[in-house]
C-alpha cells in the first residue's frame, strides 16, 4: 500500500470542511444531498482508479516529464495552464476561507492582511522546496495532527447531546432527485489523487488496488462526519443556519478534564497547519507546471516574478472576497472543477492508451 | 542561494506586516471578565430588558478570593445594553468566560423573546457550551448570590449545573447549543432549569418546559427526577417505595429508557415505553429479608410506571414535548408531511410504560 | 664526509627556516662515523633523540652497523624533498644528514597526551574516559573498542597556516561512499586560515556560511564514536582536539545520549520521550504565554485566566516586554555562569535564582507566574543532550517569541510549522535532516 499516495487523498478529505462542503451539503439537505452525497462515492472512486491506471504507466515522473515527448506544444501549454489556474483557484480559495475563519473565531481586531503575511510567508518557503521534500513535510504534519482529529470525532460520536434521530430525519430524505452542487461538493473529498501531477514523482512502484478499497472505506467514512455530525448537534432544522456548521460543533464540545476546556480551540489550532499544508501543497503544484512551461531554465528572476503575482492575487482576493460572496464563488467553482476533473481524467486515460499502445 | 534569499523575503515581508495597524493586542490585565449574564423584564421604564453582567474582579494573592462586581443596565435589546455597559466599566468587556445565562422568570413567560437567544448564539466569544437557566424570583438575584464557599465568581453555578461538584437527579442542564437546537427543531422542545435564589444558597430541582416560544409548564422535582429517567441522563437516584408497613428506599446505579411508537392502522397510536432500573436498597424502615427482595420489586415496577405515566400526561396535555417523541416519529417515516401528521397524533397518543425493577445487593447489612 | 647533494639540501633546509632561537643543529663524531642533526628542541623529544639514536649511534662499532640500524628503525623514514623535510622539521621530525643519505627521524613531543574525564557528557553509569589532545592516543583510544579490518584511516590536511592534521575514520561496511566522498570534497574546499577544532566547521558545512542548526556532531567520548562507526559515520580527529567531528549528523542523533543504550529499553524511550517534550516545551512555552495571555485568554479555563489577570496586576509593561525582559536575564545568567571562577560560581547562581527572581516578583516588575515559565524554559533547555543544539533552541525561541507578539495563537503555531518546514529543507550531506533511519550504502 503506498502511503503518499494515500496522504495526498486524506489531506483533501480533512481539509474540505474549510472550502464549505459541510455548509453547502447541509443546505441541501431536504432537497437532494443524501443522494447526492451516495451517488459521489462511486464516482470519486471511479475516478481515481482511472487515473491511477493512466498514470501507473509512468512510474515515478511527473506530469511534465510525461509529457515532455509530446509534440502538440500547443495542447501541452492549454493542458498546463488550466490546471495550474485551476490549483492556483483551490489552494486560494482554501486560504481566503481559513482567513476568513480566523478572522472570525480566533483574532477578530485583527486585520486580514497581517494573518495573511504570515500565511504567505510559510507558504513561500514550502513550494520553493523540491517535492520530495513537500512530501516528507505533509507526512510530519499528518502524522502531528490526526490524532487530535481522531480524538475529536471519538468525543462528537460518543456525546450524549449527539442526537440520532435528527441524523436519521435528514436521512429519510434519501430520495429527493439529488442536486448537481451536492455531488459536486461531495466529489471535492475524493479529489485528493489528481496532485499526482507532480508528486507522482515521489511515489515508487505501482498502485494497486488496496489503496482504493481503503480510499472506498475512509470518503464513506469522512463524508458521513462532514455531513451528519453537525447536523446531529445542532437539528435537522437549526443546522443550515451556522455559517461554519463544523466549527460550530466543534465548539459544542467539551473536555472536562483537560486544561483547554473549549474544543473549538483545539480544532481551529490543528486546522491552521492542515491548511497550511493543504494550501502549499496545491500551490507546489501550480509553481512546478508554470516553471514546466518554460522552456528554458528557470531563473531567480523568473521566480521572484512569480512569486509577486500569487502575492498580488492573495491581496486582492483577500480585500474583495467576504464571506457571503466567497460562498457564493464556491458552490460555483465546485461544479466547474467537477466538470473540469473528469475532463482531465479522460484526455490523460485516452492519451496514455495512445502512448503505450 | 535560494534559502538565503528566502529569508530575506520573509524578514521584508514580516516587517511591512507591521506596517499595518492594530492588531488585537490587549493584556490580560486590561480586560474584564463577565463570568455570567442575566436578562429580566425592566419595571418602571419605557426599556424592554434589564441586562446584568457579573465581572469577576482578579485578585493579586491567592489569600483572598476574587471579588466581583455586577453591572446592570435597561436597553431595548442586548447590544444596546452591552455598549452602555462599556461605558460604565474601565476595562474592556470580554465575554470569552461566559458560561451561565439566566433569564428571569418573567422574561421567559413572556412570548416574543427568543431573540435574545440568537443575540447570545452569534457572537462568536460567547461559548456555545455555557449554560442557560431560568432565575426565580429575578435574573439579578440569582446572579447576586454568592455562597461562601465558592473562590471564583459563580463557580458554584458552574459546578452545580455542570455536574463536576455535586450530582443529583433533580438538577437538568442545558447549553446554549442544545437550547437553539430545541428551539428550532420541530419535534423536540426546549427545557431549562429553574435556579432559585435563597439567600446564600442557590436551589436547583425543578425544571421548565417550552414550547417554541414560551415557559409552558413546570414540573416539581419528583416529576424532573422522571424526566431525568426518561431522558437518559441520569443513573444515580434514590427512589421510595411503600410496601404494607415497610418503607424502603432504593438507591439507583443504571436507569436505561427505550421507547417505540407504534401506530397500527385501525387502532389509536401508542408509545411503548421500557425503563429498566437497576439499585441497591440504602434505607429500610424494619428488616428486610433477602427472599422478600422480588416483592419489592415488583411494588416500585408499579409505582413508578404509574408515576411515570402521570408526568407523561401531563405533559402531553400542556403540548409540549421536551422528550423527542415528534422527531422519533419524523425520524422513521418517509413521507414529506410527517409533522403534521404528528402535530395530528400526539395529543391522542398513550403511552404504556412497563418498568424493571432490579434489586443488587443490600448495602453492608441485610 | 657529506656529500655534495646532501651539502646542499642541508644548506637550502637551513636557509628556509631563518635560525630561530629553539633550532639545534649539532654534529656527532665517532672514529668511523659522523653525524649532523637538526632539529628545534622545543617540539622535538630530547629523551626519544638520546635514546633511540645518540645512544646506538656512540655503541655501535662500524659504520655499515649504524645505517643498517638507521635503515630499519620504524622511526626513520627516506627523505622525499626539501619542502616536505621543512614541514616534518616543523613538526618535530629531526633531520639527520648521515654520510650521502638524508634521513628523517620522527621524535614528535607528545604534551597533553593525558587521557582525561568526561565533563560535558557525563552518563550515571559507563565508560567516563573521554579523548586527549593528541591524535595518536585518541586513534589508539577508539581502535581498543573498534578492533576491525573494516577501519579505515585517512589523513588529510586543513587550515592554510595551521596545517592542523585531520584524519578520516569510516567503517568501509556500513559507511555510505557518497557521503563519504561528499565529507572529502568538504574538507577540500574549507577555507579556514586557522583551523584549532572541529568545531570551526558548523559555519562551512552550509554554503551560505550562516548556520542555525549544527550538521555535525562533535563529542569527546571514545564509545560514542565506536558506537556511531559502527552505524556507518564518518569521523574526524584533529590534531591538538579533544573532541571529534561526526558527520552526517541528523536530529535524531542531535536528541540521543549514550544513556540510551546503557539503560533498558523503556527507560530509554521514556527518556527520548522527555527530551522531546522538553525541546518543545522549551521553544513555544514563552510564545505560548504572550499569545495566550494577550490574544486569547479563553484558550484556557477561568481559574486560570483570573491566576494569570491576578498575579500581573501592576506590571507596567505588556506581556511580551515582561517575556522579553526575563528571558535575557536569564540568558545573562547562563552565559556569566560558564565564565565565573569556581569559588565565585554557586553564590552567583542562588543571588540571579533566587534573589533576583523573587525580588523582582515582589516588586512588581514582573509576574509570579512569568517567573515559572522562564525557569521551566531554561531547565528543559538544559535537557537536550547535545550542547551545540541547545544553543540552536535558545536562539530558535525568540523566533517564535516574535512571531507570536505579532500574530498571536496563529504566530506560534505557524512559526513552530515554519521551523518544522526548514528542518524539513536542512540536509547534512545528503541526508534529510529529520530522517529516521540511517541511509545504507546502496548494494552495489
Amino acid at each position: 500500500m503506498n502511503r503518499y499516495f494515500l496522504y495526498l487523498v486524506l489531506l483533501n478529505m480533512i481539509v474540505n470542511v474549510i472550502i464549505f462542503v459541510p455548509k453547502i451539503l447541509i443546505d441541501y439537505r431536504y432537497e437532494g444531498a443524501v443522494m447526492g452525497v451516495i451517488i459521489a462515492i462511486p464516482i470519486g472512486v471511479a475516478l481515481n482508479y482511472v487515473y491511477c491506471m493512466a498514470i501507473n504507466k509512468f512510474p515515478s515522473q511527473g506530469m511534465p516529464e510525461i509529457l515532455a515527448t509530446s509534440k502538440h506544444r500547443l495542447f501541452k501549454i492549454i493542458h498546463f495552464y488550466s490546471i495550474q489556474l485551476i490549483w492556483f483557484a483551490a489552494g486560494l480559495i482554501t486560504l481566503v476561507g481559513f482567513i476568513d475563519i480566523l478572522a472570525r473565531f480566533v483574532n477578530p481586531e485583527m486585520p486580514k492582511l497581517a494573518l495573511l503575511v504570515i500565511y504567505l510567508a510559510a507558504i513561500f518557503l514550502i513550494i520553493q522546496m523540491p517535492t520530495q521534500r513537500v512530501m516528507y513535510f505533509l507526512e510530519i504534519v499528518l502524522f502531528l495532527n490526526i490524532p487530535l482529529i481522531g480524538f475529536i470525532i471519538f468525543q462528537a460520536l460518543t456525546n450524549k447531546f449527539l442526537s440520532w434521530d435528527s441524523m436519521l430525519e435528514v436521512g429519510t430524505h434519501i430520495f429527493a432527485s439529488p442536486s448537481l452542487k451536492s455531488i459536486a461538493a461531495a466529489t471535492y473529498c475524493f479529489s485528493g489523487y489528481a496532485n499526482l501531477i507532480i508528486f507522482n514523482r515521489v511515489i515508487k512502484g505501482k498502485l494497486k488496488i488496496w489503496n482504493f478499497i481503503t480510499i472506498l472505506f475512509l470518503g464513506i467514512f469522512n463524508l458521513f462526519t462532514t455531513f451528519f455530525i453537525p447536523i446531529g448537534f445542532h437539528g435537522s432544522d437549526g443546522a443550515q443556519q451556522y455559517l461554519y456548521p463544523w466549527i460550530s460543533t466543534a465548539d459544542s464540545l467539551r473536555l472536562t478534564y483537560s486544561p483547554i476546556e473549549r474544543v473549538i480551540f483545539l480544532f481551529l489550532m490543528f486546522y491552521m497547519s492542515i491548511t497550511l499544508i493543504s494550501i502549499s501543497v496545491h500551490w507546489h503544484v501550480s509553481f512546478e507546471l508554470i516553471k514546466a512551461t518554460f522552456k528554458g531554465k528557470f531563473s531567480k528572476k523568473k521566480n521572484w516574478i512569480v512569486i509577486a503575482t500569487y502575492t498580488v492575487c492573495s491581496v486582492a482576493a483577500v480585500i474583495y472576497l467576504n464571506t457571503v460572496l466567497l460562498n457564493k464563488i464556491t458552490v460555483y467553482w465546485l461544479v466547474f472543477h467537477l466538470g473540469f476533473e473528469i475532463l482531465v481524467v479522460a484526455v490523460f486515460f485516452i492519451w496514455a492508451r495512445r502512448q503505450t499502445v | 542561494m535560494k534559502p538565503f534569499s528566502s529569508w530575506k523575503f520573509l524578514v521584508v515581508v514580516l516587517l511591512t506586516g507591521l506596517l499595518l495597524n492594530g492588531c488585537g493586542f490587549k493584556d490580560i490585565d486590561k480586560r474584564f471578565f463577565v463570568v455570567s449574564i442575566g436578562v429580566d423584564l425592566a419595571k418602571n421604564s419605557p426599556k424592554k430588558y434589564l441586562v446584568s453582567l457579573k465581572f469577576a474582579v482578579p485578585s493579586s494573592s491567592k489569600d483572598k478570593p476574587t471579588a466581583f462586581m455586577i453591572v446592570s443596565e435597561k436597553a431595548d435589546s442586548m447590544s444596546e445594553a452591552v455598549r452602555i455597559i462599556k461605558t460604565k466599566v474601565d476595562k474592556e468587556i470580554d465575554f470569552s468566560h461566559a458560561k451561565v445565562i439566566v433569564y428571569g422568570d418573567e422574561v421567559v413567560k413572556e412570548n416574543g423573546n427568543s431573540g435574545i437567544n440568537y443575540w447570545f448564539v452569534r457572537r462568536r466569544d460567547i461559548q456555545s457550551i455555557a449554560w442557560v437557566a431560568i432565575g426565580k424570583p429575578s435574573a439579578l438575584k440569582v446572579l447576586k448570590v454568592q455562597p461562601k464557599s465558592e473562590y471564583i465568581p459563580s463557580n458554584a453555578l458552574f459546578l452545580a449545573l455542570g455536574r463536576d461538584g455535586s450530582e443529583s437527579p433533580y438538577i437538568i442542564s442545558e447549553y446554549l447549543f442544545d437550547f437553539k437546537y430545541r428551539l428550532i427543531e420541530r419535534g423536540f422542545d426546549p427545557l431549562l432549569p429553574i435556579i432559585k435564589a435563597k439567600k446564600d444558597l442557590f436551589e436547583i430541582n425543578t425544571v421548565g418546559l417550552f414550547n417554541k416560544s414560551k415557559l409552558k409548564l413546570t414540573l416539581n422535582p419528583e416529576e424532573t427526577k422522571i424526566l431525568n429517567f426518561l431522558r437518559n441522563r441520569e443513573e444515580k437516584s434514590a427512589n421510595k417505595i411503600t410496601k404494607g408497613k415497610t418503607t424502603i428506599v432504593i438507591a439507583t446505579h443504571k436507569v436505561k429508557t427505550k421507547y417505540k411508537i407504534y401506530t397500527p392502522k385501525g387502532e389509536p397510536p401508542y408509545i411503548k415505553v421500557n425503563v429498566s432500573l437497576e439499585g441497591s436498597v440504602e434505607e429500610a424502615t424494619r428488616l428486610v429479608p433477602n427472599d422478600k427482595l422480588s416483592d419489592y420489586e415488583r411494588a416500585t415496577e408499579k409505582s413508578l410506571s404509574k408515576e411515570i405515566e402521570n408526568v407523561l400526561s401531563k405533559i402531553q396535555k400542556a403540548n409540549v414535548d421536551p422528550i423527542g417523541f415528534g422527531l422519533r416519529y419524523r425520524s422513521r417515516h418517509f413521507n414529506n408531511d410527517d409533522w403534521e401528521e404528528w402535530k395530528r397524533i400526539y395529543p391522542l397518543i398513550k403511552f404504556k410504560v412497563k418498568t424493571k425493577v432490579q434489586i443488587e445487593d443490600t448495602g453492608i447489612i441485610e | 664526509m657529506p656529500t655534495n647533494k646532501v651539502q646542499t639540501i642541508k644548506e637550502g633546509i637551513l636557509n628556509k627556516i631563518h635560525k630561530p632561537e629553539d633550532l639545534v643543529f649539532k654534529e656527532n663524531q665517532t672514529k668511523e662515523k659522523y653525524m649532523e642533526v637538526l632539529y628545534i628542541k622545543s617540539i622535538s623529544d630530547e629523551a626519544i633523540l638520546h635514546d633511540n639514536l645518540l645512544k646506538p649511534f656512540f655503541e655501535t662499532s662500524s659504520s655499515e652497523e649504524f645505517l643498517n640500524f638507521l635503515q630499519s628503525n620504524p622511526k626513520v623514514s627516506e627523505f622525499e624533498s626539501e619542502q616536505k623535510a621543512i614541514d616534518e622539521l616543523m613538526r618535530g621530525v629531526a633531520i639527520l644528514f648521515y654520510q650521502d643519505d638524508v634521513f628523517l627521524f620522527d621524535c614528535k613531543m607528545d604534551r597533553n597526551n593525558a587521557v582525561m574525564d568526561t565533563t560535558v557528557e557525563t552518563t550515571i553509569q559507563g565508560p567516563q574516559a573521554g579523548f586527549s589532545e593528541s591524535l595518536p592516543v585518541n586513534l589508539g583510544l577508539i581502535r581498543s573498542r573498534y578492533p576491525n579490518t573494516t577501519l579505515a584511516v585517512e589523513s588529510t590536511e586543513v587550515g592554510k597556516l595551521s596545517k592542523t592534521k585531520v584524519m578520516i575514520l569510516h567503517d568501509t561496511k556500513f559507511a555510505d561512499p557518497v557521503t563519504l566522498n561528499r565529507v572529502k570534497k568538504f574538507l577540500d574546499t574549507v577555507d579556514i586560515e586557522m583551523f584549532q577544532t572541529g568545531e570551526q566547521l558548523f559555519d562551512s558545512i552550509r554554503k551560505s556560511n550562516r548556520a542555525l542548526f549544527p550538521l555535525m556532531l562533535v563529542t569527546e567520548r571514545p564509545d560514542r564514536v565506536a558506537v556511531n562507526l559502527a552505524s556507518g559515520k564518518v569521523i574526524l580527529l584533529v590534531q591538538g582536539s579533544s573532541y571529534a567531528v561526526i558527520l552526517p549528523t541528523v536530529m535524531k542523533d542531535l536528541m540521543s545520549s549514550m544513556e540510551d543504550i546503557y539503560q533498558a529499553y523503556w527507560i530509554a524511550k521514556f527518556l527520548q520521550i522527555l527530551r522531546y517534550t522538553a525541546f518543545n516545551v522549551s521553544m513555544i512555552l514563552p510564545g505560548l504565554y504572550v499569545a495566550v495571555s494577550s490574544y486569547n485568554p479563553e484558550l484556557f479555563r477561568v481559574q486560570l485566566a483570573m491566576s494569570i489577570a491576578g498575579s500581573r496586576t501592576g506590571i507596567p509593561y505588556p506581556s511580551f516586554v515582561e517575556v522579553v525582559l526575563m528571558l535575557f536575564m536569564m540568558e545573562l545568567l547562563t552565559e556569566a555562569s560558564i565564565r565565573l571562577p569556581k569559588a565565585i560560581g554557586p553564590t552567583a547562581t542562588t543571588v540571579g535564582g533566587l534573589i533576583l527572581g523573587q525580588a523582582a516578583a515582589e516588586a512588581g516588575l514582573v509576574s509570579n507566574i512569568m517567573i515559572v515559565i522562564v525557569s521551566f524554559v531554561a531547565i528543559s533547555n538544559f535537557v537536550v543532550p547535545i550542547n551545540a543544539f541547545s544553543f540552536t533552541i535558545r536562539v530558535l525561541k525568540y523566533f517564535i517569541l516574535l512571531f507570536s507578539t505579532l500574530f498571536g495563537l496563529v504566530g506560534v503555531v505557524i512559526g513552530f510549522f515554519m521551523l518544522l518546514a526548514y528542518m524539513v529543507k536542512l540536509d547534512s550531506f545528503g541526508e534529510p535532516f529529520l530522517t529516521l533511519i540511517q541511509s545504507k550504502p546502496s548494494k552495489e
